[in-house]
């Protein structure tokens, strides 16, 4: 009797991750169709399969597109570590007058909507003819994750034990050989994890890149809704931007789950 | 000769503190750049969203010049019935996604806390939405799944023998929800799952013992021991659920008229589509101003844990 609950409950968990994914799922398969095999109805599994979808975008340039977002998450989350990991890890390791208040206003920085600074930001840039450049994205986006970088960063650091970083400074190395050395790899996890998160909240921002950028700058989900715009009844064509869209992110994702799992949860609840 | 010992002495002794103070951490060339930084690219801006919010100014009428108004764009939204439907969608939206996630976020960190077959890709399965931009995701449940003259919509519609419902058309906000609780849920089951994994195995074996069911030791074990994992994954959540665009930009373009609209929506149809400058920074401060309030609410939470930390 308990072993059949028991592997109802799986049968259920089955169940529940096969509906959750399968709109996903349903985007690759569809991909892979024939136009006239992808808004058929009933919806079929059956068809002969085709990649003459993903020839036809790559050949319209969908590389340059991937590319600028590629560039954004890249730099801008290597800006975002540049200024988070060392203010990280002055909180963490030194003792600081109103860290608390320093650390909250940083994470309070994150609770600032878009909305609250686009405006400002719109005409600043366009008043310097900065607007529809890959630095303007590289910018904010940096600012937008930089908090974020220290958060978790923070809490890594402070798991660290005081003493071995005291022991290596007898032993001679000085502050920045002991951080490479020693410091660094101690939280390698959470620091992957953490640059994962930066570079898909980078690879994946709308507002911004939908507001700073027009055509030169535009980056993947910007370039994914003027597609659907235009060709939005080709469901096919669609589904195969929206794999070139999606599939740099989920590869990451997937490969490095587990350490984002333990660098999340690391990182969120001790605070 | 001895004079000279003394001055080496006195020299080491005053050299001593000396020594240490360059040892002195370099704790302002580590924090300053950071807070400089991002003080320049997130307050700076604000500042001047409260500033134009004061004026009246529309870009595409530059007859109209550029005047300082008070607080009358703010009379002015307040007077409109559609600034209420907004506001009114921003917190339906921000809480239906929020109670969703939770709710499924505990059911599949519960289901995922168990041994089973093929976990590994379970769990890959559960979490590739997070992935997913919402662009993205918003092009996928509007075309292939809400969609009532194709797809999976119309092919329930059909089955039942119903008129397929027009989703978008008639529960706008209720599919925005829908989608954002997709996006986002995968976030609360990791968080929640990591606070199941360090529950430790022998509080459950001593309650088993005292006869405790698997309901009870959920209810007075397992959920307090979350705590603290829901208030963050709660904040966290709310930092990005209130902010949703993508979404609704995709989908709705916050319509039909406002029922999909929400305050970062109407910032943008206010500032990109009206070209209100004014009017647009009006919305970005109340924005902010309700952000502010809702966490306030877990204001406190936050200075109690990191009080409790830090000691």
């Amino acid at each position: 009797m308990k072993k059949l609950v028991k592997s109802l409950i799986t049968l259920m968990t089955y169940v529940m991750a096969f509906i959750y994914f399968f709109p996903i799922l349903w985007l690759f398969i569809t991909s892979f169709k024939q136009e006239k095999d992808a808004a058929i109805i009933p919806p079929s599994f059956i068809f002969s399969p085709t990649l003459e979808h993903f020839h036809e975008i790559w050949n319209n340039g969908v590389a340059y597109y991937m590319l600028n977002s590629a560039i954004v998450a890249i730099v801008s989350t290597f800006i975002a570590l540049l200024l988070g990991v060392p203010a990280a890890y002055a909180l963490a390791v030194y003792k600081i007058k109103k860290s608390n208040n320093i650390l909250f206003w940083f994470i309070s920085t994150k609770f600032m909507p878009v909305a609250g600074v686009i405006i400002p930001l719109y005409l600043l840039f366009k008043s310097l003819d900065l607007l529809d450049t890959l630095s303007v994205l590289i910018l904010v986006y940096a600012a937008m994750n930089m908090p974020l970088v220290l958060w978790m960063m923070r809490s890594f650091f402070k798991d660290i034990p005081y003493e071995l970083i005291e022991a290596s400074q007898v032993d001679g190395a000085t502050g920045l050989n002991t951080f490479f050395k020693i410091t660094l790899p101690l939280v390698k996890s959470g620091l992957i994890s953490t640059i994962l998160l930066s570079m898909v909240f980078a690879w994946n921002e709308f507002f911004f890149a939908l507001s700073l950028t027009y055509t030169n700058a535009k980056t993947m989900p910007v370039y994914m809704t003027a597609f659907m715009t235009q060709e939005g009844l080709f469901w096919a064509k669609m589904s195969a931007a929206s794999v070139f869209a999606i599939v740099p992110v989920l590869i990451l994702g997937w490969f490095s789950q587990k350490q984002l799992v333990r660098g999340l949860t690391m990182g969120a609840v001790k605070g | 000769m001895s004079g000279n010992l003394i001055s080496h002495a006195e020299k080491a002794v005053i050299e001593k503190p000396r020594n240490l103070k360059t040892k002195k951490p370099p704790v302002k060339r580590l924090l300053y750049p950071g807070l400089i930084f991002v003080a320049l690219v997130t307050q700076i801006p604000f500042i001047m969203t409260i500033y134009f919010s004061l004026h009246s100014w529309n870009v595409v009428r530059p007859d109209l010049g550029i005047h300082f108004v008070g607080l009358a764009n703010y009379l002015h939204y307040f007077t409109q019935p559609q600034f209420y439907t907004v506001l009114k969608n921003t917190l339906i939206l921000t809480f239906g996604a929020l109670i969703l996630c939770l709710v499924l976020g505990i059911i599949f960190a519960l289901l995922m806390n168990r041994q089973f077959f093929a976990k590994g890709i379970v769990r890959t399965m559960f979490v590739s939405p997070f992935f997913v931009m919402p662009a993205v995701a918003g092009i996928v449940w509007k075309t292939m799944v809400v969609n009532p003259n194709y797809g999976f919509s119309a092919y329930f519609g059909k089955l039942t023998h119903s008129v397929p419902i027009d989703w978008l058309g008639q529960h706008p906000l209720f599919i925005v929800v829908l989608i954002v609780t997709w996006l986002w849920t995968p976030f609360f089951m990791l968080v929640l799952l990591a606070g199941l994994q360090s529950l430790p195995q022998d509080l459950l074996e001593a309650a088993e013992i005292d006869g405790a069911n698997k309901g009870q030791q959920l209810l007075y074990i397992v959920l307090p021991h979350l705590l603290n994992y829901f208030e963050v994954v709660i904040m966290l959540g709310l930092i990005f659920i209130l902010q949703v665009f993508g979404e609704i930009f995709v989908t709705t373009s916050g319509g039909p008229g406002y029922a999909s609209t929400n305050l970062s929506y109407y910032t943008y149809r206010e500032g990109f589509q009206n070209w209100e400058i004014g009017g647009a920074s009006t919305i970005g401060v109340i924005t902010v101003i309700l952000t502010m309030i809702v966490m306030t609410f877990l204001f406190s939470f936050m200075r109690r844990r990191f009080k409790e930390e830090l000691t």
